[in-house]
C-alpha cells in the first residue's frame, strides 16, 4: 500500500524569503502534499488560521518569518514568535504534538534552505505517523 | 440579619452615593432561590441595604462595567479576582481608573453548587453560613460542610484573595492569606500522555451547547465581534460537532493568555457544568514561568503578548546569529 | 380517555420489552444530571425520584443542530429514516411545550418537515409532578402539573403502582392489555392532584400581563430588569418552547446545517447592513419575555412560557422570569388600559 504523504502547511510571511528563486519555488514547485499560505507578516498569522490547518487534517505546521529586527512591519515577527510558540506549548497540551511544529525565522543569506526544511521536516513527520487527534474539521466522507 | 461584613460595605456604599462620589454601586443582592445572588446596581443611598455579600456570589462583578457608560462614575465591591479583572480592565484602555471607586472585600471564597448537591435531583432548599462552617438543607436531608469542602476549585487555587488597588478595603478577614504564585494542581493533567490529554479536553468540550455563557460571563471577553460569530470567512463552525466545540473552547483559552484573573466565573455559570479554568491557568502558569508575570497585579505591566520584549535569547536568536528550529 | 392501573414492578417489564419494538427515550442519569437518551439498557431508565432534565425534551424533534441537506456536486436533501418511537418520562411542561411549537411549526403555511416527521413517529407518555420544584410554576402560566396537552399517555405515580390514563388512539395501542383503574383509585388520583396543584402559585392574569408589557415597551422597566442580563443563551437554550434557529452552511463539511440560535445574541437580530434592530441587551431582554407573555398571546392566545422553571434555575445571574411578570403587573405604565 502507498503511504500518503504527511499533509503540511507552510505558512510564510511575504518578505523572509530574500532570494527571488526561492520565493519562485514555493509558489509554484511546492510539493502537492505542501499548502502554502503567504501572508503579509508573520505577525498577521492569527493562531485561528493554525487551528483551521490542524482541525482541516494538516499532520504538521511550518511558520517562516523574517529574523527579529529585520521585520519589515518592525515588530510583527516578535509578536507572532511569542503568540505562536505559546499556541504551539498549548496544543501539545490538548493532544497536537509540538514535534508537528517548526518555526524558521530566516535570515537574509539563507538561500535554498526552505527546501531542505521542508525536506526534513517531512521525514520528521513521517516518522511520526499522521495526526490522529484534533482532526475534526473535514470533510464528512472523508472521515470514515 | 446582616453581617458585620455586609454593614460595612453598606455604610461605605451609602456615604458614595450621599457624597456624590459615584453614580451607582455594583454588588450583591439576595436572589429569587436560596443558592442565588443577583448582581444589583444601587443608585439611591436609601437602597443600600440590599447589599450583601457571601460565598454564593458566583459572578465576577467587573464584568459590567464592559456593559455600562464609560464615563458614569462607578463604585463596585471586588474581592481579589474583580480586583485583578478592574485592573486589567483599566490596563487595555477600557475604563478609567479615576471614574471607579473599588471597595475591596478580603474573599472568602464561592461555594460550589455542584460539590454540595451531590446529584441535580436532590435540590438545595436553604443555605446557611456560619463563619467556617456551612449548614445546608437539601430535599434529600440536611447536612453541614466545612467551608473549604464546597469551594469551587478556582477558589481552592486561588493565589490572591486580597484586592489589588481597592480605594478602601474591608476591615474583615478573608478566607485566606495570599500566597506565591501555585497552580501546582495542574501537573497531574500535565503528566498525562498526549492522547489522555486529548481524551480529557474532548471529555469536557463535547458538552459544549454553545450558549456562551462562560464568555458574557468573562470580564476579560468585551470584543465587539466575537471570532465565533465573524461569518465573513467563517472560522469556526457554529454548528454542534467536534470542531466548532474544540475550536472554542482552544480559543477562547487562548486569548486569556496572560489576562484571565482565575475567577472561575466561566465555569460556575456553564449551565453544562463544563470544565474550562485549568486550559486557561495552563496558558497561565506558562505565562508565569517564561515571562514572570501574573494577570492583574501590576498596574502598570502589560500582559507578554502586548508587550513585546528582546526575548532572543529565550529563542535561541541573535540579532545576527543563526536560526532555531 | 381511559384510566387504566399497573403497578411499578409490572410497568419495569413493559419498558423492557418496548425497548425491544421500538426506540425508547428516557431519563438516563449521567453522574451529576440526567438527560433524555436512547435506551440502551432498560434497567438505566430512571423512572421515578426525579423533576426534570437539564437539557430540555425538544432537542428530539428539534435538535439542536440538524443537517437539512448535503451537497457533493449535487443536492441531496435528507432522507426521512424516522423509525417510531417512544418518548417516555417527559413532564407535561415539556409535553405542552411541544403542542406550542406545533403552533410555530407545523400549523403555519409551510410546515417543517423535519420537525413533523420526527413529532408524528413518536409516542409520548409523560409523567405528572407529584413533587414539583421551587423553581417550578406551571400552574401560573395556564399548565398543570398534570396536565394531558400533546401526550398519548400520563403517568401518575400512586405509591407503589401507576395510574394510566390513556389519551390517543396511539396511547391505546401501548397500553390495551392493562387493567381498567377502579374508582376508588381514580378518587385517590383527584384527591393527590388537588394536593399537589394546591401547593403550586396561582394563575398570572394572562390578559392583564399582556397589556401591562404591551404598555411597557418604550419604558424604563426593560432597562431595570435587563441591567444585570450578561447576555449568553442559557435561558433559550434550555427552553423547552424556545425554536429560534439559524440555517448555516458548513463548507467545510459540505452541509447545510440548522442550529438553534436566540433573541439573546447580538448577531441574531444584526443585519447585512450592519444596522441591527435590538442593539443592546435592554431590547434582547425585552423580547424574550414579550415574546412568551405577550407575543404568543396575540397569536394563539396562550402564553408561550410552559413554567418548568430551567431558565430561573441555570440563569448565572439569576434573572428570574417570574419575578419580571410580577413586576411588570404591579408597575403603573402611562395609557396602559386596566
Amino acid at each position: 500500500m502507498i503511504r500518503k504523504k504527511p499533509a503540511i502547511v507552510l505558512f510564510q510571511c511575504q518578505y523572509c524569503l530574500a532570494s527571488s528563486m526561492d520565493q519562485y519555488w514555493v509558489e509554484t514547485e511546492l510539493p502537492e502534499n505542501v499548502k502554502l499560505i503567504k501572508v503579509s507578516c508573520s505577525g498577521r498569522i492569527d493562531p485561528l488560521y493554525i487551528l483551521n490547518a490542524v482541525q482541516g487534517g494538516a499532520d504538521g505546521i511550518m511558520v517562516c518569518g523574517c529574523m527579529p529586527e529585520k521585520c519589515h512591519y518592525k515588530e510583527g515577527n516578535l509578536h507572532a514568535r511569542r503568540t505562536l510558540s505559546e499556541f504551539c506549548n498549548f496544543l501539545n497540551l490538548l493532544g497536537y504534538s509540538q514535534d508537528r511544529f517548526v518555526f524558521h525565522w530566516m535570515n537574509i543569506d539563507e538561500r535554498g534552505v526552505i527546501q531542505s526544511l521542508l525536506t526534513e521536516f517531512e521525514k520528521n513527520l513521517e516518522k511520526l505517523g499522521a495526526q490522529p487527534h484534533l482532526k475534526t474539521r473535514t470533510f464528512s466522507q472523508e472521515k470514515a | 440579619m446582616p453581617t458585620t461584613r455586609d454593614q460595612k460595605i453598606q455604610a461605605e456604599a451609602k456615604r458614595l452615593l450621599q457624597e456624590g462620589v459615584v453614580d451607582v454601586v455594583i454588588g450583591f443582592t439576595k436572589g429569587t432561590l436560596p443558592y442565588k445572588m443577583q448582581p444589583c446596581f444601587i443608585q439611591h443611598a436609601e437602597d443600600v441595604e440590599q447589599l450583601e455579600l457571601n460565598g454564593l456570589c458566583s459572578n465576577n462583578l467587573a464584568v459590567y462595567l464592559n456593559h455600562r457608560p464609560k464615563d458614569e462614575r462607578t463604585a463596585i465591591v471586588v474581592r481579589g479576582c474583580e480586583s485583578r479583572a478592574v485592573q486589567t480592565l483599566v490596563l487595555e484602555n477600557r475604563h478609567a481608573r479615576e471614574n471607579l471607586y473599588l471597595i475591596g472585600v478580603p474573599c472568602i471564597g464561592i461555594l460550589d453548587l455542584q460539590k454540595i448537591q451531590q446529584h441535580e435531583q436532590d435540590p438545595v432548599l436553604a443555605i446557611q453560613e456560619e463563619g467556617d462552617q456551612v449548614h445546608v438543607t437539601l430535599k434529600s436531608g440536611e447536612k453541614t460542610f466545612q467551608r473549604s469542602e464546597i469551594l469551587h476549585n478556582a477558589c481552592l487555587h486561588c493565589n490572591h484573595p486580597l484586592p489589588v488597588n481597592a480605594d478602601m478595603i474591608i476591615d474583615e478577614a478573608g478566607l485566606f492569606e495570599e500566597r506565591t504564585f501555585d497552580k501546582s494542581y495542574l501537573e497531574s493533567f500535565r503528566s498525562l500522555s498526549l492522547k489522555e490529554r486529548y481524551q480529557e479536553f474532548t471529555k469536557e468540550a463535547e458538552r459544549c451547547i454553545r450558549c456562551y455563557a462562560c464568555r458574557e460571563a468573562c470580564p476579560m471577553c468585551y470584543c465587539e465581534e466575537c471570532f465565533v460569530n465573524h461569518s465573513r470567512p467563517q472560522w469556526v463552525d457554529s454548528t454542534i460537532d467536534p470542531a466548532g466545540q474544540q475550536a472554542w473552547h482552544i480559543i477562547r483559552a487562548f486569548h486569556q493568555t496572560g489576562r484571565c484573573v482565575s475567577c472561575g466565573a466561566c465555569e460556575r455559570a456553564c449551565p453544562m457544568n463544563i470544565k474550562m479554568t485549568y486550559l486557561t491557568d495552563l496558558l497561565n502558569q506558562d505565562m508565569f514561568k517564561e515571562y514572570d508575570f501574573e494577570p492583574g497585579l501590576d498596574p502598570a505591566l502589560m500582559p507578554p503578548f502586548l508587550a513585546l520584549g528582546e526575548d532572543n535569547e529565550k529563542f535561541g536568536v541573535g540579532p545576527e546569529g543563526s536560526h532555531a528550529g | 380517555m381511559q384510566a387504566k392501573w399497573i403497578s411499578k414492578k409490572e410497568l419495569k417489564k413493559l419498558l423492557t420489552a418496548w425497548t425491544k419494538h421500538y426506540l425508547v427515550y428516557a431519563p438516563i442519569d449521567n453522574d451529576h444530571e440526567l438527560a433524555f437518551q436512547m435506551v440502551k439498557e432498560p434497567a438505566r431508565i430512571v423512572v421515578d425520584g426525579y423533576s426534570n432534565t437539564r437539557y430540555p425534551a425538544k432537542s428530539l424533534f428539534l435538535p439542536q443542530s440538524e443537517v437539512l441537506m448535503k451537497y457533493d456536486g449535487i443536492l441531496h436533501s435528507v432522507e426521512n429514516t424516522e423509525k417510531e418511537k417512544i418518548l417516555f418520562g417527559i413532564r407535561p411542561c415539556d409535553a405542552h411545550a411541544m403542542q406550542l411549537l406545533e403552533h410555530a411549526l407545523v400549523d403555519v403555511e409551510n410546515p417543517d418537515l423535519y420537525w413533523k416527521q420526527k413529532r408524528e413517529s413518536a409516542i409520548v407518555i409523560s409523567k405528572a409532578c407529584i413533587a414539583p420544584e421551587e423553581t417550578c410554576f406551571c400552574t401560573a402560566v395556564g399548565g398543570s402539573p398534570f396536565n394531558t396537552a400533546d401526550s398519548d399517555v400520563l403517568l401518575v405515580e400512586m405509591g407503589e403502582d401507576y395510574c394510566v390514563y390513556v389519551l390517543t388512539e396511539k396511547g391505546i395501542s401501548l397500553c390495551k392489555e392493562l387493567p381498567d383503574a377502579e374508582d376508588t383509585q381514580l378518587q385517590a388520583v383527584k384527591k393527590l392532584t388537588k394536593k399537589v396543584v394546591g401547593r403550586m402559585p396561582v394563575l398570572l392574569p394572562k390578559q392583564e400581563l399582556h397589556n401591562a408589557l404591551m404598555a411597557s415597551f418604550e419604558t424604563e422597566f426593560w432597562k431595570d430588569v435587563s441591567q444585570s442580563c450578561l447576555g449568553c443563551g442559557v435561558c433559550t437554550f434550555l427552553c423547552p418552547s424556545c425554536f429560534c434557529f439559524d440555517i448555516v452552511d458548513e463548507t467545510v463539511r459540505k452541509e447545510r446545517v440548522r442550529n438553534w440560535d436566540t433573541c439573546m445574541f447580538r448577531t441574531y437580530s444584526l443585519e447585512a447592513s450592519g444596522h441591527n434592530p435590538r442593539p443592546t441587551k435592554v431590547e434582547r431582554t425585552r423580547q424574550r419575555i414579550m415574546h412568551k407573555f405577550a407575543y404568543w398571546v396575540d397569536l394563539i392566545d396562550e402564553i408561550g412560557c410552559t413554567g418548568c422553571g430551567r431558565c430561573v434555575k441555570y440563569c448565572p445571574v439569576n434573572i428570574d422570569i417570574r419575578e419580571i411578570a410580577e413586576k411588570a403587573l404591579h408597575r403603573e405604565f402611562e395609557g396602559m388600559k386596566k
